[in-house]
């Protein structure tokens, strides 16, 4: 044994060292996300709950009920009902449902979606929505184009 | 007659409230202090719902444990059970007694003079010795009462640690008796004005010794075996809910304070600022003295302790726990051995320097 190592194990200069690394943690910044209050920022391509939208110009809703979305989608979570249009050219909307209960957020109804000049089914950022019963996660056509009111933590 | 009174039970049973009082408020921070420096060593932000940054978190505690079911198992032997808690936390409480939270001074009151201490004993640190080792019999009971595997597997490796730890804890102070040639709690820090020295640095051994014997004996990480988290449960109070628990963990809680204070005042000056006899370094008192040595003296003695309890919390922090014949090779092979070495040197040292 050098007289370096038997200096080091009589000063404690290992355990010295563990205490250094923790007394310099206590300055570092902290990594916890308050989460009600603050929350992360997401990837654009993040896929959250799938949501109708409208026309950002215009403010129209986009979907044209060419009901693609509902032949995709692999657990048959959309379910739209559509009319002829009086005067024979196209569709009219009469409800969309999205049941999030079933929806396994592939994103295979966003692919498919032929409106211009962006899709109208899209995978949204939102992912709050925990519920009481099951019919909160039956998402009718309003809530799917204006989004479900989150009710945040507030206290 | 009613002087006498007085001076010999009013004035003592004020002082007793007074400190209960303090101290059990402290306690209760002492273990918001300890979540919010673990939190923070882990980047963790700890308790910050109750009140502005979790300032009320402690209160919201005690609320919690006292309005809690207070659960005796059935096959627990029932007084013992109960008795437990009221062992641990009453030799806890009793230490408090002899330690000297100021100096220089008193507090006249109604022409009586206060001194702020309770009890200035000729032999302070003998009796803080005699009242510690007592601790371990709350923790033997409560671990044996329960009648439950974990909480004897507890109090056996609780009561075979205390023991062991004892001795180097004894000897440490040994060294600083010897120096100052009393064992009186006050008289020691008036040697070490005298001396113009802190005991500290000719007893650098005896503090490290002192300082890890006295964190096995409140068992503490890393040596809190007793209590275990991940292999016994919850150690000897395992079986122990409400406000039961509640006095164990005071108990605690207040044992780590007063190891704190006994090292601050055997070995880092009690209540004196650094230098204490260096008068251009007054300022270091931040005018306090001016209003009251008292007030300066309870400033530096709150100082001192409270860097030795931020030293037990930044430990917890960093060390993980001992196995069991670790802590005992370490003890009896190690602690032990250089107390008795660190004993004899400092007295070839006194004798020499005579």
């Amino acid at each position: 044994m050098t007289v370096g190592s038997l200096l080091r194990k009589i000063l404690l200069l290992e355990l010295w060292q563990g205490m250094w690394v923790t007394l310099k943690n206590q300055f570092r910044p902290h990594i916890t996300v308050e989460y009600p209050r603050e929350t992360l920022e997401f990837a654009p391509r993040f896929r959250g709950v799938p949501r109708l939208r409208r026309d950002p110009q215009t403010g129209e809703e986009l979907c044209i009920s060419c009901l693609l979305c509902e032949a995709i989608c692999p657990t048959e979570c959309i379910s739209i009902v559509a009319e002829k249009k009086p005067d024979g050219k196209g569709k009219d909307l009469v409800s969309f449902t999205i049941n999030y209960e079933r929806c396994c957020f592939c994103g295979l109804c966003v692919d498919p979606c032929p409106t211009k000049p962006i899709t109208a089914i899209y995978m949204s950022h939102d992912y709050e929505f925990a519920g009481f019963d099951r019919s909160a996660y039956v998402a009718e056509r309003a809530e799917l184009v204006d989004g479900i009111p989150v009710k945040l933590y507030d206290r | 007659m009613t002087d006498t009174l007085i001076q010999h039970l009013v004035i003592p049973l004020g002082q007793i409230l007074v400190v209960l009082g303090v101290i059990s408020l402290v306690v209760t921070y002492l273990t918001l202090l300890e979540r919010k420096i673990l939190g923070f060593m882990q980047l963790r932000l700890a308790p910050r719902r109750v009140g502005p940054h979790g300032i009320l978190q402690p209160i919201a505690d005690a609320v919690k444990l006292l309005i809690k079911e207070d659960i005796i198992p059935d096959k627990a032997d029932r007084m013992l059970f109960t008795l437990a808690p009221i062992l641990t936390i009453i030799p806890a409480f009793t230490a408090l007694a002899v330690i000297p939270f100021s100096g220089g001074g008193t507090i006249d009151l109604f022409g009586y003079s206060i001194h702020p201490w309770i009890a200035d004993v000729n032999v302070g640190v003998v009796f803080l010795l005699a009242i510690s080792s007592l601790g371990v019999y709350g923790i033997m009971l409560g671990g044996w009462s329960s009648n439950s595997k974990y909480s004897m597997l507890g109090a056996l490796r609780g009561a075979a640690q205390m023991v062991s730890y004892e001795v180097p804890f004894g000897f440490s102070i040994i060294g600083v008796m010897m120096l100052s040639g009393t064992a009186s709690m006050v008289g020691i820090v008036e040697a070490q004005r005298e001396a113009h020295v802190w005991y500290f640095v000719p007893q650098i051994v005896g503090l490290f010794l002192f300082f890890v014997s006295g964190v096995a004996e409140t068992n503490r990480l890393p040596f809190d075996l007793p209590e275990a988290e991940s292999e016994l449960v919850a150690g000897f109070h395992t079986e122990y809910s409400g406000m039961k628990f509640a006095l164990f963990f005071l108990a605690e809680y207040t044992s780590m304070i007063i190891i704190a204070s006994i090292a601050t005042t055997l070995f880092l000056g009690g209540w004196m600022r650094p230098f204490p006899n260096v008068a251009a370094l007054g300022w270091l008192n931040l005018g306090l003295d001016r209003i009251s040595p008292l007030l300066a003296g309870v400033f530096w003695f709150a100082t001192k302790t409270f860097l030795v309890l931020f030293l037990y919390l930044w430990l917890r922090g960093t060390f993980p726990r001992y196995r069991y014949d670790q802590l005992m090779r370490l003890g009896w092979f190690w602690m032990i051995p250089l107390s008795i070495a660190n004993v004899v040197a400092t007295g070839l040292a006194v004798i020499l320097a005579r």
